[in-house]
């Protein structure tokens, strides 16, 4: 089944709630926070803080954000082992990703990825997507 | 002599558990002990979660203490004051246990707790999980044997630099040693992060009290509460305080603890002057 596509305006439409949840999770001013920002790079984030912003932004909009959900998503089709080998993504895994994560600059891929790794590519917009995609499936 | 569920907990009973969903109890504070601060009374609701949201998970996970919305401090406790807990759960699996909590003596609300958020990590790291089962069998059944704790240290810090009324720098030694770290946990010994609460309110509490004016200051709230590593015994932490809103009667300080670079602990303290 294929998935609905996410538009440029819907991401716009909750973009500001999404970007003030982050800057108050994080603790930053709000300008920091920008669409492409790394939030693990960028801004700091540990795991307690994607814990905190997925627990923020279920509340804000009302939807339940399955851990995993964005990597899920992101493997399609492929089995867990065709998207992943002793913790490094493969090739096919690697192509899906990039495919889905549009909103991560080209640059910050870079092959072999560890699985592990993958969060470091979550951005802002990442963050927008997942609302718009559980939004969608509600 | 084993510390486990007698040096650092604050559930005597549970009254009722609709598992993973909502959780009502009781602990009855000591009389022998000379002070039982607000931050163990937050304590108290947050242990009585982790016992509905173990049990959602078969024992397997135990939550460590994360995140918290707000705190409000909304009475005060003494010795021999008997609390009634309660926590709401809206998410307890292997990944965290999401709640909401309330603290009660005499009926009236001493401490609510909004919006926490406890990361669950495996039990076997922390404790036996057939301990914590059978504790858990205990507090719902005949309840535990009260009074067993016999309180904990005053902890305070070394002031090493700051600007009166505005910001504040200091310094806190773990111990390397304590009873607490007996229960808390008993394969894995870590300064309890409400005990941290504690400090940064008293460290919030000082920076206001260089303020002008008359009256003296107490905390109402902390918000935006969030521990992002564990404390093992013996680790000397960096405080810092500043002030971010003040008026007449209120103030706004915001607390942050460290060690070396690493951000160990994040908060907001508001407080009024009475």
């Amino acid at each position: 089944m294929s998935r609905p596509t996410i538009s440029q305006d819907e991401i716009d439409a909750i973009y500001p709630q999404v970007a003030d949840i982050i800057a108050d999770a994080l603790g930053c001013d709000e300008d920091e926070v920008k669409p492409d920002s790394s939030l693990i790079n960028d801004l700091d984030a540990e795991s307690i803080d994607f814990l905190d912003i997925v627990f923020r932004l279920e509340r804000e909009f009302k939807v339940k954000i399955p851990r995993g959900r964005a990597v899920e998503e992101a493997r399609g089709e492929l089995s867990e082992e065709e998207f992943e080998q002793g913790g490094v993504v493969t090739d096919a895994g690697f192509e899906k990703i990039k495919g889905f994560m549009t909103e991560v600059p080209a640059d910050r891929f870079s092959s072999p990825m560890k699985s592990a790794e993958i969060p470091k590519l979550f951005t802002t917009e990442t963050f927008c997507k997942m609302v718009i995609r559980e939004q969608q499936g509600a | 002599m084993s510390e486990q569920f007698k040096a650092f907990t604050f559930v005597d009973s549970i009254h009722s558990d609709e598992i993973g969903v909502k959780i009502t109890g009781a602990y009855r504070i000591p009389e022998n002990i000379g002070q039982f601060p607000l931050s163990l009374v937050a304590e108290a609701i947050g242990q009585l979660a982790a016992m509905s949201s173990m049990k959602a998970v078969d024992f397997q996970f135990r939550p460590v203490a994360g995140i918290a919305g707000a705190v409000d401090f909304t009475g005060s406790v003494k010795p021999g004051d008997t609390l009634e807990l309660e926590a709401t759960l809206s998410k307890a699996d292997d990944e965290s246990v999401n709640y909401d909590g309330i603290a009660k003596v005499n009926g009236e609300p001493v401490v609510v707790l909004h919006d926490s958020l406890g990361p669950m990590v495996p039990m076997v790291d922390f404790a036996d999980p057939a301990d914590v089962s059978a504790r858990y069998d205990l507090l719902i059944g005949e309840g535990a044997e009260p009074d067993v704790f016999g309180g904990v240290p005053e902890f305070t810090y070394q002031k090493t630099g700051g600007e009166a009324g505005a910001k504040s720098e200091g310094q806190f030694e773990i111990p390397s040693e304590a009873s607490f770290f007996g229960d808390h946990f008993p394969r894995k010994p870590v300064f309890p992060g409400t005990l941290l609460m504690n400090l940064n309110l008293k460290f919030a509490l000082d920076l206001v009290s260089e303020l002008e004016g008359d009256g003296i200051w107490e905390a109402v709230q902390m918000s935006n509460v969030k521990l992002r590593d564990f404390m093992p015994p013996g680790e000397t932490l960096d405080l810092q305080a500043s002030v971010a809103e003040v008026s007449d009667h209120t103030a706004t300080v915001r607390v942050q603890t460290r060690k070396g670079k690493k951000r160990i602990s994040s908060a907001q303290v508001l407080l009024r002057r009475v």
